[in-house]
């Protein structure tokens, strides 16, 4: 085993005057979106590392909790969740967001879970397509060179999962949605983008039969992942965190019993985050352990696959590159780790904040990887760029 | 029938007397040596048995038949001649003929044989007392009546050799006194008289002995001899008188003893008691070891009493009467016995034999053991060991310890003295160190003896040493505070034996050792060869180890192997096993791990590589709260609750100093306080006291460093203060020497002025001191070589690169494109040295202002000495550190001031002593000579003055100081200031020719990299 250095990182993105709570790529643009306590919200220009625009867009007191946007939902939009009660999604203009939010959803939720947006396995894509479309996907999956051909394939590329998305999106209306921690605490809820209405409540009080899932109270709902697995007919699935450390899964087709349960951790799950083949996740929380899991389907059943224990707790954040292969937590001991996400052993430990970090995000084409703290700053990272 | 004999008695006499007149007659006319030969010839034969024909080879024929036809006279009458001419004044008449006359005028020319049979046999067969007192004053015979006195001397010291030494003559002395002894009392006035005056003549021999005397007449060998001579004569004495035991009279001391006796003390006054010792004690030796040997039962004492053969030691120690002598031949014996490493029995029954007696009817001898050799001497502990056995405690030390017989009123009386001594304050401060562990030594094994009933009965043991305890815990000496933890134990042990109380760490063994490393050189050999045995054993030990771990190490390695290749099987075996207990979720996890593992083999041709791991380490420095303003800093030093926020604060005090930001300036003073009074020994961490101390002490130094004035100003604020105790003061004083220190060393760069100057200035840039920077261009400055080693460095020599020249350009095998001077980066930068002086006074004055007031919790001159002696060395180090600098010179006057008062330099301490010594040293070393010159021919009279009290004040403790450190360091210390004055002498003498030197003498031979200031140079 080599003992090089850890990496500092490629560049430090300084300019928000508060601590930075959600940091979120877009989708094709090589811009980097940042939401900060004060309320900011920041566009980066990820390749001159510079603002590209700030606005205002929650109120200062209350601030930003998350920032997060999505090909499912438009590659113009970007959704920002406030400690106001509100979520809101705006639209990228050249050179800054919209004045005005073009939607605004009360929730009227105040609390500190970040919110989701669907996530779709290249699976569940490929089936919901043609078969043209699928072997033309399967190709550029197989041969990731090229892919990275040039830029511009890459943009092209890039456009075209893009313009197949939107046809997804106008294929399955439901990939359109939300999932916030609802007004009760301990629910989810699940709204429509494009209405601004609440589409369904996955509440844990509900009573079931199934004596393996405790009834008891799980505590406030700590983190949640929205997704679409391939076997769902297009029915999201919520995985979601509570205050106890254990951990729902639902499908929105049966609001009231969730597929399974399980508790990984014994303190509050902070953050979730699923793999693109919505196969597997990862999950941090209060306590010292970074738990990756495996999710199945067609038994709705949800086992752990590495079980890895901290020397100091708290993971707030945590992140699966796009080509599931390694993933990032973001630790309130200040630190970035890296872990190789198939086999699960640590890779690098990163050491460039000096206060808690709050999030950490992987671009689309998995070459940078950014990570929010409570410093103020934003560092962006080149870990193990895919190979060309 | 008296009447007769006396008569005939008397016509023997006048027939004798008559006989030596002819003799002598015959002697003063002659003309040849023959005729010599035969008057002597004549007397002799009459006096004793004479072969004449012994005599016939070798004289001329005419007076051949002389001798042969004298007849010999029968036994009897030879008897009553002999007894006439040794017992009248016949013998020493023809005596002084002989030794004088013959001697320097016919001797050399007799036949060796005849100056044995008519010369030698007047002395040889003579009565031995009598020869001696007639013989001995020859040796110094000084020649005024014309005689040859070199052949007189020689001849003398022949006789002398011949009658005490070849013909055991002082053996037959004390017979002669022990005889003569049985006839008269031995209390007569005249005999001792006699017997005194024989005994100072032989023991004067060696005295008398010119240089080149026989080497057996020098002291040594003449002493060694005559001593083994009395012993055995002794020892054979009390052989023989074993079998007639009756006829010996215990009480009384015959007169050979006596002689004896008088011979040892002279022999010990005369300084050879060792000789005599050596002698002495193998066969006292022989002879306890014999009894020890034979009898078992514990009543040696009787045993010794009633054999005969041990009263000639018991009495022998009576015998000698001079007290003088006595002690020092009882020191001697202790020594010796020391040395041949006795075993502690056969001392006791040692000194039981030869001093009991006088033991239990002298006064002083017993004050002489259980005083002056308990309290004023010092011997190894072993010695001393002895001497308790037998004075104090007066039991072998084998007896049975519950059988105790010995008085324990005399004992305890002891120990009452020994504590007494021991606890004075006075004895701590004077006493020389080997003095204070001997007595500790002593108060420690009688404390061992000691029983808490003892204890009760003593009216203030107990106060007194719990007194010299806690003085000698304050001292500053190491140890001198290990005595007063070894005794603290000795005496929780006498209190409670069972509850021993250790006041340090280090000594918990059992054992204590009460040399305190302060052992004599022999025995210091014998501990060094103990030391080498017990490192062979361990050697040998780590030895047989080492083979058998090597081995181990292998094995284990090739267990390890096994152990992972029989893993591996098992993992293989694991999923057959089918008595496994399958968890679902290991199995779960293994099955998708191993999935995994194929799918990363699978990919691994892309992956693989670009995940090799970072290091992994990890530390959570950085995640402690860094304090980056001193005014946190400040703030968390002051919340002492909080000792994580108080080591933090230590730990990155001094780089924040060290940093020097602009509010350092506000805070120092601020800063300067809550380091002081911090509590580190409270915050830290068990065992981990000594960092957070040092870090409080490189924070403080920084603090002095960075911003002197501000921090000195608070810091001599707070060392006067009643609110700090003794160690703080102790801590700020060292924090300012170290300070002081490292202002010295301080190096600043700065680019260099240009010299070249258009307008040239008769002032130079540099420092007076430094020669001038005259010289070709491109020569760097001048630096200052210092000589290692010496503290005080009076050759001052300074250095400094000269660029070669054009024609010493060496050509290497490395090419460079310039003739640049290799070190031109070097010559742009000016290094300015010694920060110091400009803050000198600012350290110096305040600290020196307040040290005499006494004040709540302040008395440097009383309790706190040591903080007065580290505030007098601080002082030194601070006018050293100004060495040579005008400062100096203007604090020197203040500092002596300081020093010559009587409290600081009588100081009562040797620690403050060896401090003023130290200061004043470092005063002599930092004035420069010419301003000491400048001074004398200004009339300064402070200075001068106090110069000559250094002068006067080494003097006084090189002479009577009892610490040996003082007084070396008086030495040294008087050294320095001849060199001074021989300086300042040579500077007052050509002020003008020196200056002249300086100048001229430079630019003469710039061509060396080395110019020695001539008059700077001083041959050591």
């Amino acid at each position: 085993m080599s003992k090089r250095a850890p990496p500092d990182p490629l560049a430090v993105l300084r300019g928000h005057r508060a601590s930075v709570m959600d940091v979120c790529f877009h989708p094709t643009e090589p811009i980097l979106l940042t939401g900060s306590t004060d309320g900011e919200l920041r566009i980066w220009d990820t390749v001159q590392h510079r603002t590209v625009s700030s606005s205002w867009v929650h109120s200062a007191a209350h601030g930003i909790i998350s920032v997060a946007c999505s090909p499912l939902i438009g590659t113009n939009k970007v959704i920002s969740q406030g400690r106001d009660g509100t979520v809101k999604c705006w639209d990228i203009e050249d050179g800054g967001l919209s004045r005005n939010p073009t939607l605004t959803i009360r929730t009227n939720s105040y609390h500190f879970c970040k919110l989701s947006l669907v996530k779709k396995p290249y699976a569940s894509a490929k089936q919901a397509e043609g078969p043209t479309h699928e072997s033309e996907r399967k190709s550029r999956e197989t041969v990731d060179t090229e892919r990275l051909h040039d830029s511009r394939g890459e943009a092209t590329g890039s456009e075209i999962e893009c313009s197949t998305n939107q046809e997804d999106d106008t294929h399955s209306e439901g990939a359109k949605y939300v999932a916030v921690s609802g007004e009760q605490n301990s629910e989810v809820e699940i709204w429509d983008l494009n209405t601004a209405e609440r589409f369904a409540r996955l509440s844990q009080n509900c009573s079931t039969g199934f004596p393996n899932i405790s009834t008891k109270g799980r505590g406030m709902c700590m983190a949640i992942q929205a997704y679409l697995p391939s076997k769902s007919q297009g029915f999201i699935n919520v995985l979601a965190g509570y205050e106890d450390g254990s951990m729902l899964l639902w499908d929105v087709r049966n609001p009231g019993i969730p597929l399974t349960a399980v508790k990984f951790h014994l303190e509050p799950v902070l953050s979730l985050c699923i793999d693109r083949s919505c196969n597997g996740g990862i999950s941090g929380a209060a306590d010292q352990k970074i738990v990756m899991y495996n999710l199945d389907h067609s038994t709705g059943s949800c086992l752990i696959k590495k079980e890895t224990n901290l020397e100091r707790p708290g993971i707030s954040g945590t992140s699966i590159r796009p080509d599931d292969k390694i993933a990032a937590t973001a630790g309130w001991d200040h630190r970035v780790r890296i872990y190789n996400y198939h086999k699960g052993n640590p890779l690098a430990v990163l050491k460039y904040h000096h206060s808690t970090c709050n999030a950490v995000s992987f671009a689309a084409d998995c070459k940078l990887m950014a990570s929010a703290s409570e410093d103020t700053t934003i560092a962006l990272w080149e870990l193990y760029p895919p190979q060309t | 029938m008296e009447d007769v004999s006396n008569t005939i008695k008397r016509e023997v006499e006048t027939g004798v007397l008559e006989k030596v007149g002819e003799v002598t007659a015959a002697i003063n006319s002659a003309k040849h040596v023959d005729q010599v030969i035969c008057a002597l010839h004549s007397l002799a034969s009459l006096l004793f048995p004479l072969d004449s024909s012994l005599l016939s080879g070798i004289i001329d024929q005419r007076y051949r038949d002389e001798i042969l036809s004298t007849k010999a006279p029968s036994a009897n009458e030879r008897g009553d001649w002999w007894q006439a001419f040794y017992r009248g004044p016949a013998f020493s008449t023809l005596a002084r003929i002989l030794l004088l006359d013959v001697a320097s005028n016919w001797l050399a020319c007799f036949p060796l044989s005849a100056r044995k049979h008519v010369y030698d046999i007047f002395f040889v067969n003579g009565p031995a007392a009598k020869v001696v007192q007639t013989l001995i004053p020859c040796l110094q015979h000084d020649g005024s009546d014309g005689i040859d006195v070199n052949a007189v001397h020689s001849n003398t010291e022949r006789l002398v050799v011949l009658c005490l030494l070849e013909n055991n003559g002082v053996l037959q002395i004390s017979g002669e006194f022990g005889i003569s002894c049985q006839f008269k009392d031995s209390t007569d006035e005249c005999l001792k008289q006699t017997l005194s005056r024989v005994a100072q003549l032989v023991a004067s021999i060696p005295d008398k002995a010119r240089l080149r005397a026989p080497i057996s007449l020098s002291s040594h060998s003449f002493f060694k001899q005559i001593t083994i001579q009395l012993l055995s004569g002794a020892e054979e004495r009390a052989s023989t008188l074993s079998d007639k035991a009756a006829t010996f009279n215990k009480s009384e001391i015959d007169g050979s003893l006596l002689f004896t006796g008088e011979i040892f003390s002279r022999i010990c006054r005369r300084g050879s008691s060792d000789v005599l010792l050596s002698e002495l004690v193998p066969r006292v030796l022989r002879h306890v070891r014999g009894f020890l040997l034979s009898s078992s039962d514990a009543a040696l004492s009787d045993v010794f009493q009633s054999n005969p053969g041990s009263e000639v030691w018991l009495k022998l120690m009576q015998a000698v009467k001079d007290p003088y002598a006595g002690e020092r031949m009882s020191e001697q014996l202790l020594h010796q016995l020391a040395i041949e490493r006795v075993s502690d029995i056969e001392a006791y029954w040692t000194l039981w034999l030869l001093f009991n007696q006088i033991f239990n009817h002298q006064m002083s001898i017993r004050s002489l053991f259980v005083d002056k050799f308990l309290l004023w001497k010092v011997f190894p502990v072993c010695c001393l060991r002895w001497i308790l056995q037998f004075s104090v405690f007066k039991c072998p030390p084998d007896a049975d310890p519950l059988l105790k017989e010995h008085d324990t009123h005399g004992f305890l009386d002891t120990v009452q003295r020994l504590v007494a001594v021991w606890s004075k304050r006075e004895f701590v401060q004077s006493a020389p160190m080997e003095q204070q562990a001997y007595v500790t030594a002593a108060v420690g094994l009688c404390l061992e003896k000691m029983s808490k009933e003892d204890l009760d009965k003593t009216k203030d043991v107990m106060h007194s040493i719990l007194q010299g305890v806690s003085c000698r815990l304050e001292s500053p000496t190491d140890l001198v505070r290990k005595m007063a933890s070894c005794i603290a134990l000795m005496f929780s042990k006498v209190i409670d034996p069972t509850n021993p109380l250790y006041l340090d760490d280090s000594c918990t063994e059992d054992t204590i050792d009460w040399e305190f490393g302060l052992s004599t050189p022999e025995k210091r050999t014998l501990s060094t060869s103990t030391f080498t045995e017990k490192n062979l054993k361990e050697t040998k030990t780590s030895l047989t180890f080492v083979p058998k771990e090597g081995p181990n190490c292998k094995l284990n390695d090739g267990i390890d192997n096994n152990v992972k290749s029989r893993k591996k099987k098992l993992s293989d075996f694991k999923s057959i096993d089918p008595d496994e207990i399958i968890d679902p979720a290991t199995f779960n996890y293994e099955s998708v791990s191993d999935q995994d593992d194929d799918n990363a083999s699978e990919d691994s041709d892309c992956s693989s590589d670009s995940l090799q791991p970072y290091d992994l380490s990890d530390d959570d420095n950085d995640l402690k709260r860094n304090f980056s303003q001193l005014v946190d800093v400040v703030g968390a030093l002051r919340k002492s609750d909080d000792a994580d926020g108080v080591e933090r604060a230590l730990d990155v005090a001094e780089k924040l100093v060290r940093a020097s930001p602009d509010e350092l300036t506000h805070v120092a003073g601020d800063l300067v306080r809550t380091l002081v009074q911090v509590r580190c020994s409270d915050l830290a961490v068990e065992g981990e006291e000594e960092s957070a101390e040092e870090k409080r002490q490189r924070a403080l130094v920084s603090l002095l460093v960075t911003c002197p004035f501000e921090s000195l100003d608070t810091l001599n604020k707070l060392l006067y203060s009643p609110n700090i105790d003794v160690s703080q003061r102790i801590m700020i004083l060292d924090v300012m020497t170290e300070a002081a220190l490292e202002l010295t060393n301080s190096k600043s760069m700065k680019p260099k002025h240009q010299t070249k100057a258009i307008i040239s200035t008769i002032s130079e840039t540099q420092p007076w001191f430094l020669p001038s920077s005259i010289g070709p261009p491109g020569a760097s400055t001048w630096k200052e070589v210092s000589e290692t080693g010496t503290l005080l460095n009076w050759s001052n020599c300074y250095e400094r690169e000269l660029p070669p020249k054009s024609s010493e350009i060496k050509r290497g095998k490395t090419r460079r494109w310039s003739l640049k001077s290799v070190n031109m980066q070097e010559s742009q930068m000016e290094w300015s040295h010694n920060k110091f002086p400009l803050y000198a006074a600012a350290f110096m004055l305040p600290a020196m202002e307040g040290f005499d007031k006494k004040r709540h919790g302040v008395d440097l001159l009383g309790r706190d000495f040591i903080v007065l002696g580290k505030l007098i060395y601080m002082l030194g180090i601070c006018i050293k550190c100004a060495s040579l600098h005008p400062e100096a010179s203007a604090m020197a006057p203040a500092l002596l001031d300081m020093l010559r008062s009587r409290e600081v330099c009588h100081h009562k301490e040797a620690y403050v002593r060896r401090a003023v010594l130290f200061a004043a040293s470092c005063v002599l070393a930092a004035l420069h000579p010419s301003y000491i010159a400048s001074a004398l021919t200004e009339g300064n009279l402070e200075l001068s003055n106090g110069l000559e009290w250094v002068r006067t004040w080494a003097l006084h403790v090189a002479d009577s100081d009892t610490d040996r450190e003082c007084y070396m360091m008086a030495m040294s210390c008087l050294q320095l200031h001849a060199q001074m004055a021989l300086q300042t002498s040579r500077a007052l003498e050509s002020p003008e020719s020196t200056i002249k030197q300086n100048v001229i003498g430079l630019p003469s031979n710039p061509s060396k990299g080395t110019i020695k200031i001539p008059y700077l140079n001083v041959e050591h």
